[in-house]
């Protein structure tokens, strides 16, 4: 612009001669944005524009605007919108075999009840946005000992089916009396809709609501027939995804590698299938498979059952 | 998840498995070592826990079908025996481990009932590892199962001493951290005072 400007001023002058002989001719001025500098002259101090007024304005009060100034010196850091994802060419992967023989070792001497195969799944996925969650019913379930506790007329038919489905404690009036005298011999309770009233005249809220063993609708432990959601209670397992992976318990110690791999074909199956059924604009795809336990370190799965070179057999895994 | 080159440096404990004291194959008669000892380590029960906490978890990953079983009692007077099953050598070639399976699993690790111990069990042999060192105890088992203990590959060797450099290096840069961070926290500790007392006046 600065270039610029002794030119135009020379066009201007031009321009204002002109005017002197033919006054009826169209002004420059209205012609040209910068004519307004030029009418001024050359040597004229150069004018400003409103943004840095503005700013020259700001910078006679320091303390008003001391935020704006900081944030201008320090740049500001750009926050992630994705969870972080690694360099996968670090990764040493291992075979459910190899994975299952380190594991069984780390484990040795363990209860076999108490030791348990994890697994983790992790995901390419933004940090917001919906979580994969949901509940699967497992090959051979991890948990099996759930106990159970059924509300309802202990002499309906209810209660006969529940106990067929696996029920531990069935009943109203005795489990109330058990429940308030501390004696919580269950880990679920479920509720028939028809006893539900009664339930809530025992005032049971005080001592099952602390421990989230109270029925209620909004849980979906008040149901018509109670045993058709045993079956899916027991051996059922959730998940969730809690910061772009999800977890789950996938296994006993003493079950056999065919067992593991199907209970993993299992897990892994429905969670893609959870991803699938996300809305179109999300997009969610497997990152890492990992295979973990109780007490060992996780091992990072590559998907296939067995090298063909590997001198370990399935059956060397499958004793107890 | 945590990074992968962390998780990475984590899993070499697995080098720590495969090879060190009580990495050994043992022969194929041997169908299983069971434990009976002391949940503290009072009388003697130190040298077994030792035993089962760092020579145990090698035998397992080199004899992965051979059932291995730990028994901790609350008996801080009683016994700590290690018992070893073996078959005879036909039924070891013939006989193949039993499946662990789901329906039929075995709740605790006390010993297993005849009917669940895969091949019958010809003889036991019992080892005392009463006031023993996990060495000593690893020496007898050695001694008495002829077992052949592994001996780690020219790479293993050169993998192991990398770690050890590595183990070395990290301990220095862990001191030099140390140090400097304990300046670091003095010298900030000495501002605080400075600036509480000016407060106070």
């Amino acid at each position: 612009m600065s270039t610029a400007r002794p030119c135009l001023a020379q066009l201007s002058r031009i321009c204002l001669y002109s005017t002197r002989s033919t006054p009826a001719s169209i002004s420059t001025r209205s012609l040209s944005t910068t004519a307004a500098v030029a009418a001024r002259g050359a040597n004229a101090p150069p004018m400003e524009s409103k943004a840095s007024k503005l700013l020259k304005k700001a910078s006679t009060n320091p303390q008003k605007n001391k935020k704006k100034g900081a944030e201008v010196s320090k740049k500001k850091k750009k926050t992630r919108t994705a969870y972080i994802q690694y360099d996968q060419r670090d990764l040493e992967q291992f075979t459910l075999l190899e994975a299952m023989r380190y594991i069984r070792a780390f484990e040795v001497g363990q209860k076999p009840t108490s030791a348990k195969y994890e697994m983790a799944l992790k995901f390419k996925s933004q940090k917001n946005g919906p979580v994969v969650r949901n509940r699967l019913r497992l090959p051979h379930p991890v948990k099996t000992d759930l106990r159970i506790c059924v509300i309802c007329p202990p002499d309906s038919k209810y209660a006969k089916d529940a106990i067929a489905a696996g029920a531990s404690l069935v009943g109203e009036d005795d489990i109330f009396e058990a429940v308030k005298d501390g004696r919580i011999e269950f880990d679920r309770c479920l509720c028939q809709t028809d006893s539900l009233d009664k339930m809530n005249k025992a005032g049971m809220g005080r001592v099952l609501g602390p421990r989230q063993l109270m029925p209620s609708t909004k849980l979906g432990t008040v149901v018509k027939d109670p045993a058709a959601v045993l079956k899916d209670l027991i051996g059922g397992a959730e998940y969730r995804e809690k910061l772009g992976v999800v977890r789950m318990a996938v296994g006993q110690l003493g079950f056999t590698p065919e067992e593991m791999q199907r209970n993993i074909k299992a897990f892994i199956e429905h969670v893609k299938r959870d991803l699938n059924h996300l809305s179109d604009r999300i997009n969610k795809e497997l990152a890492e498979v990992v295979l973990s336990s109780t007490n060992s370190p996780g091992f990072p799965l590559s998907g296939q059952f067995t090298k063909v070179d590997s001198t370990i057999t399935p059956r060397d895994l499958s004793t107890s | 998840m945590v990074s992968i080159v962390r998780r990475m440096r984590k899993l070499r404990a697995l080098l720590a498995v495969r090879l060190g004291p009580g990495a050994a194959i043992l022969p194929p008669e041997v169908t299983r070592i069971h434990m009976d000892f002391a949940r503290a380590v009072e009388d003697g029960h130190w040298g077994p826990r030792k035993f089962w906490r760092n020579c145990l978890p090698r035998l397992k990953y080199h004899n992965p079908a051979v059932v291995m079983t730990v028994n901790r009692t609350e008996d801080q007077l009683g016994p700590a025996v290690m018992t070893v099953h073996f078959t005879n050598t036909a039924a070891a070639k013939s006989t193949e481990p039993e499946i662990s399976s789901t329906t039929t699993k075995q709740i605790s690790t006390g010993p297993v009932p005849e009917s669940k111990a895969g091949p019958i069990t010809v003889k036991t042999e019992t080892i005392n590892m009463k006031h023993r060192v996990d060495s000593e105890i690893l020496d007898q088992l050695l001694k008495l199962t002829k077992a052949k203990v592994v001996q780690p590959t020219p790479e293993e060797t050169r993998e192991i001493r990398d770690i050890e450099e590595q183990n070395v290096k990290s301990a220095r840069d862990a001191a030099l951290m140390q140090a400097e961070n304990k300046k670091r926290r003095r010298e900030e500790e000495i501002l605080r005072q400075a600036r509480g007392s000016m407060d106070t006046n």
